[in-house]
């Protein structure tokens, strides 16, 4: 509490510091927004009381935030008001896994060390650290003590490359979900016992005919030359209660536009891409070799959610943070770069703590806290309502968003959805149109359009019958004017 | 001068029909007993140009993927033409080569009169995607595409009359112009390309003479 009246000063600057707020419009452009979070506070590690040289990862667990660092090999845990709590480089052995290993005839260790680690994890059962340089995942229980480690993965893929986990997940199971370092097979699920089980959310490449026959075509040597296809490499995951794992990519030219990926439990990709964009961060940006512009697509580094299925990416190049909703619809571009106690230049990771969002910068080795404006609390409850069906509560929210951001295109889908429930169409359709919303403008529409032809129908179908009437018997007329007759004849 | 609106009628519409449901009599009649006119395929073209426009602006919301912030009337209008005009001259360059019997004037005329269908039904089209939800979309590509298919079948018709080939002649002289399209895509550009840095090349002189003297 002491610390964060300590930035009471700097949270009185906050409404003198400008950012340039954008986001996409239907169109692809980007247009001024509201920014969606604020910086809230900065804590680096003279703050925090705790050495950092390269923290790694970042996961807030209940009221407890751990940080893993693989320059100072050490698991750092803080409390929610961001007091030290522990910071252990050294850790002991539980008895049961000191039985363990005398039964695998080991007798002179005691405790092990961290080497690089990249990754942590924390569930009920315990804290799992991916100790990266070691080659091993570290599983301690809540008093920082190991039970188990897990090395050996028995998979034809780690007879040629050691088994470098980077990223760690863990469903309420104990089933790990692991990155590991040059495996393209996909993310590894690995068993409460550490045995291997298999290969999750993999993409298999899709070549073209033309690549499949000139490849055919060409020789060995050729081939070589070719940049290489391989298919999609993760970057980091989070599983969600629903054991969904939410995971990052890079991009690459096989997977453009689906560097987010929600993998279900079968090893499917089912996020929803239902908004004017497939969620990717940066829809617009130089390619080019000029050097002093950051060129290239977004390189998503991290991802974390929170309720109501919103969730929030980290894109390190450009040190920027997307929020998405989960329609996946791009709620809020926030963040900027710099050195600036306001900025960060490096982002390794985020997670949200409650409403708030944390962002681990490696080059700073800071902690900055992100929080959620009027704006942003106004688009989160919005979204909140929709989701519960709430569809009156969510349009009058819409409409405070709209005060304070014009621009803001989905929010006019949102009002449009309850004058649709509430039967004015026109005005729905108005408000669809504005927010591009075609499926339910053609629901509005159709409404509006059948309405009219069910008033009048007597009208339309009066004047099909006397016009059509009337046709017929100037042609009957003609006829007998040319002395001829309608009646049937031999 | 008196114009018989019945003249206009047979010209713009009773004619080009009978084209296209009696290709080989239509045609003969085309080129041999000169009914076609230039003035109506200009004006087919011209309309076509329009009818870009007015697609691009009046199309129904549910199918309309234009940003109506970038429409470019002049950039609309100078695409058409500039299509027709690499068709025909693409056209007539190969098919002299290939003992084509028609002249320039004869394939401008029926690459006009080929976008007929294109027009009559173009544009009705385009007022009743207005009228249409999501689910009876379908009926409207299928319109459209009807009108595409009946402007390809015109085309293709039409070039191998005028020009009296075979059915795999008229292909393979599809496929040179299409080519030969190419070709000149290619020298317009690098002349386009050279011309700039000409350009360019001349200003910085001009500029270093100013600096200095």
């Amino acid at each position: 509490m002491k610390k964060i009246l300590t930035f009471l000063l700097v949270l009185s600057f906050i409404p003198f510091l400008k950012g340039s707020s954008y986001i996409y419009s239907y169109w692809g452009h980007p247009i001024h927004s509201a920014p969606g979070m604020n910086f809230k506070a900065n804590f680096n590690s003279q703050l925090l009381g705790v050495t950092f040289v390269n923290p790694e990862d970042l996961m807030v667990y209940q009221d407890k935030i751990f940080i893993v660092d693989s320059g100072a090999r050490s698991l750092v845990v803080l409390t929610s008001d961001f007091d030290k709590l522990e910071e252990i480089t050294s850790f002991d052995y539980t008895q049961d896994y000191l039985d363990k290993l005398i039964s695998l005839g080991i007798t002179d260790e005691t405790s092990l060390t961290l080497n690089g680690p990249k990754g942590v994890f924390v569930t009920d059962e315990g804290v799992f650290i991916t100790d990266t340089k070691n080659y091993r995942i570290v599983k301690l229980n809540h008093d920082y003590q190991v039970i188990d480690t897990f090395s050996d993965i028995d998979d034809p893929t780690f007879e040629e490359i050691l088994f470098e986990p980077l990223k760690i997940t863990v469903d309420p199971s104990g089933r790990m979900y692991v990155i590991a370092n040059n495996v393209y097979e996909g993310i590894l699920e690995i068993n409460s016992d550490g045995s291997f089980n298999r290969y999750t959310g993999v993409n298999p490449i899709k070549l073209t005919p033309f690549e499949i026959f000139s490849r055919r075509v060409m020789t060995e040597e050729q081939i070589a030359q070719l940049q290489l296809f391989l298919p999609t490499e993760y970057t980091n995951l989070v599983i969600n209660e629903k054991n969904f794992i939410y995971a990052t990519s890079k991009v690459s030219v096989n997977n453009a536009e689906n560097p987010i990926q929600l993998i279900n439990p079968k090893g499917v990709d089912v996020i929803k891409r239902n908004g004017y964009f497939p969620p990717m961060a940066d829809i617009q940006y130089v390619v080019g070799m000029n050097p002093y512009v950051v060129s290239g697509p977004s390189s998503l580094v991290d991802i974390a959610y929170t309720s109501d299925g919103i969730y929030t990416v980290l894109d390190q190049k450009r040190s920027r943070l997307f929020t998405y909703d989960s329609e996946g619809n791009l709620l809020y571009i926030d963040g900027d770069e710099g050195r600036q106690i306001d900025r960060f230049s490096e982002g390794v990771a985020i997670d949200y703590l409650g409403d708030d969002l944390l962002v681990l910068d490696r080059r700073t080795n800071n902690i900055i806290v992100y929080g959620l404006t009027e704006f942003g609390t106004f688009v989160n409850s919005a979204i909140h309502y929709h989701n519960e069906g709430m569809f009156e509560e969510a349009a009058e929210v819409w409409q405070e968003v709209i005060k304070l951001n014009s621009n803001y295109e989905i929010a006019y889908s949102g009002i449009g959805k309850l004058l649709l429930r509430q039967e004015k169409y026109q005005e729905a359709m108005e408000y669809f149109k504005i927010g591009h919303d075609r499926y339910y403008y053609s629901k509005a529409f159709q409404e509006y359009r059948n309405g009219i032809i069910k008033d009048n129908f007597g009208i339309i179908m009066g004047g099909i019958v006397v016009l059509s009437g009337f046709l017929i018997a100037r042609k009957i007329k003609k006829v007998y004017k040319r002395g001829g007759t309608i009646l049937y004849e031999d | 001068m008196k114009i018989r609106l019945s003249k206009i009628m047979k010209d713009f519409i009773n004619f080009p029909a009978y084209i296209l449901v009696h290709p080989f009599d239509g045609f003969e009649e085309f080129k041999r007993y000169k009914q076609g006119k230039l003035l109506v395929a200009i004006i087919f073209i011209v309309l076509f140009a329009y009818f870009q426009i007015f697609s691009f602006r009046n199309l129904g919301f549910l199918v309309n993927n234009n940003n109506p912030q970038e429409l470019n009337s002049l950039q609309e209008i100078f695409s058409v033409l500039l299509l027709v005009f690499l068709f025909t001259v693409g056209n007539w360059s190969v098919t002299t080569l290939m003992q084509g019997k028609g002249s320039y004037k004869e394939i401008l005329m029926v690459t006009g009169y080929a976008m007929f269908p294109l027009i009559i039904i173009g544009f009705p089209s385009v007022v009743l995607s207005n009228f249409l939800t999501m689910e009876e979309m379908p009926f409207y590509q299928l319109i459209v595409g009807i009108a595409y298919f009946l402007s390809g079948w015109m085309l293709f018709m039409g070039i191998l009359n005028i020009h009296e080939y075979g059915l795999f002649k008229t292909i393979l002289a599809f496929l040179a112009t299409a080519v030969s399209m190419a070709v000149m895509m290619f020298v317009g550009l690098l002349f386009f390309d050279l011309i700039q840095q000409f350009i360019a090349f001349v200003v910085s002189v001009v500029e270093e003479i100013n600096l200095r003297y």
